[in-house]
């Protein structure tokens, strides 16, 4: 794997989030916040998202961790600071993309620093923030 | 939502939360709860028994013995639905892995008043957990910064 300061990772794509997995992870997370789950509880704030549900936070960066992993490998993620100007809806698209924009060792280990979002076609950025990972052994680095 | 509300804490009540400690304790991530969070964040399961990174949001608030309801209830939120995200800073040092019992302690490391750009007041709460490893090795730190906003949902 050749990597440099500038280049993309590869995005990865959520094609509709989904309503159920909300209710999952709610009851795993024992959060008792209803917008997860109620989606009249969404329409009656007056933000105008009508009868929808909020995604969770953490799944959201989820997703962004995903894309890290099935670039980096599964055990990559070093650090995650994530945060969260929009929501994201029940039955959106989203695509978590990525640049990076530092490499550098330390203690003998190269590790990548990249700026990290995920985005809607529509409504832009819905997360954004920074993600170091450990890098492959193999990785080859380009001035 | 407006006749549920509770009124706004005064600003004493908030700051004096900094320093605040949970009980601590331990938790163990099972095979079946790794393979459902993992499902409902679209990935499959990793291998060797990794656990996916999104446990980082409630293994430390349940291993340090509190729960999202009683973070919500310390800053005296007005309802469930009036807590936005700030940040959720996630450093890993050692990967998390099925059936190992992490001991984690958490606290409350800041707590203030503010107001955004709007003038709308919010308090700003952060709070701070460690997990540490069987043999006492650091294996990961998370923050949590959540806005508690009055009169504004």
């Amino acid at each position: 794997m050749k990597l440099a300061v500038g280049d993309s990772i590869p995005e990865w794509e959520m094609a509709s989030v989904s309503p159920e997995r909300m209710r999952t992870m709610a009851a795993i997370l024992r959060d008792p916040n209803p917008l997860h789950w109620d989606r009249d509880a969404v329409d009656a704030l007056p933000l105008g998202l009508g009868k929808r549900t909020i995604n969770q936070g953490p799944l959201g960066l989820s997703y962004i961790i995903n894309m890290l992993q099935a670039w980096g490998g599964p055990d990559c993620l070093r650090r995650i600071v994530m945060r969260f100007p929009q929501v994201v809806l029940d039955g959106e698209r989203v695509v978590a993309r990525g640049e990076i924009s530092v490499l550098r060792e330390e203690q003998g280990v190269w590790l990548a620093d990249c700026s990290i979002r995920l985005e809607h076609d529509d409504r832009g950025v819905l997360l954004e923030g920074t993600a170091t990972i450990v890098l492959a052994e193999n990785a080859i680095l380009i001035d | 939502m407006v006749g549920n509300r509770k009124p706004i804490p005064t600003e004493a009540d908030i700051t004096r939360l900094t320093g605040h400690s949970f009980p601590g304790g331990f938790y163990s991530v099972a095979h079946w709860e790794n393979f459902l969070l993992t499902e409902c964040t679209g990935a499959a399961l990793l291998p060797d028994g990794l656990v996916h990174p999104v446990a980082l949001f409630h293994i430390p608030i349940v291993g340090a013995g509190t729960s999202i309801a009683e973070m919500f209830a310390l800053g005296q939120a007005e309802s469930d639905l009036s807590i936005m995200i700030e940040s959720y800073d996630w450093e890993i040092f050692v990967a998390l892995r099925e059936k190992t019992r992490y001991a984690i302690n958490g606290s409350i490391t800041s707590a203030k008043r503010c107001r955004n750009e709007q003038g709308n007041l919010y308090d700003r709460i952060q709070f701070c957990f460690e997990l540490h490893t069987p043999d006492d090795s650091l294996a990961a730190r998370v923050t949590i910064t959540w806005h508690y906003t009055r009169n504004m949902l």
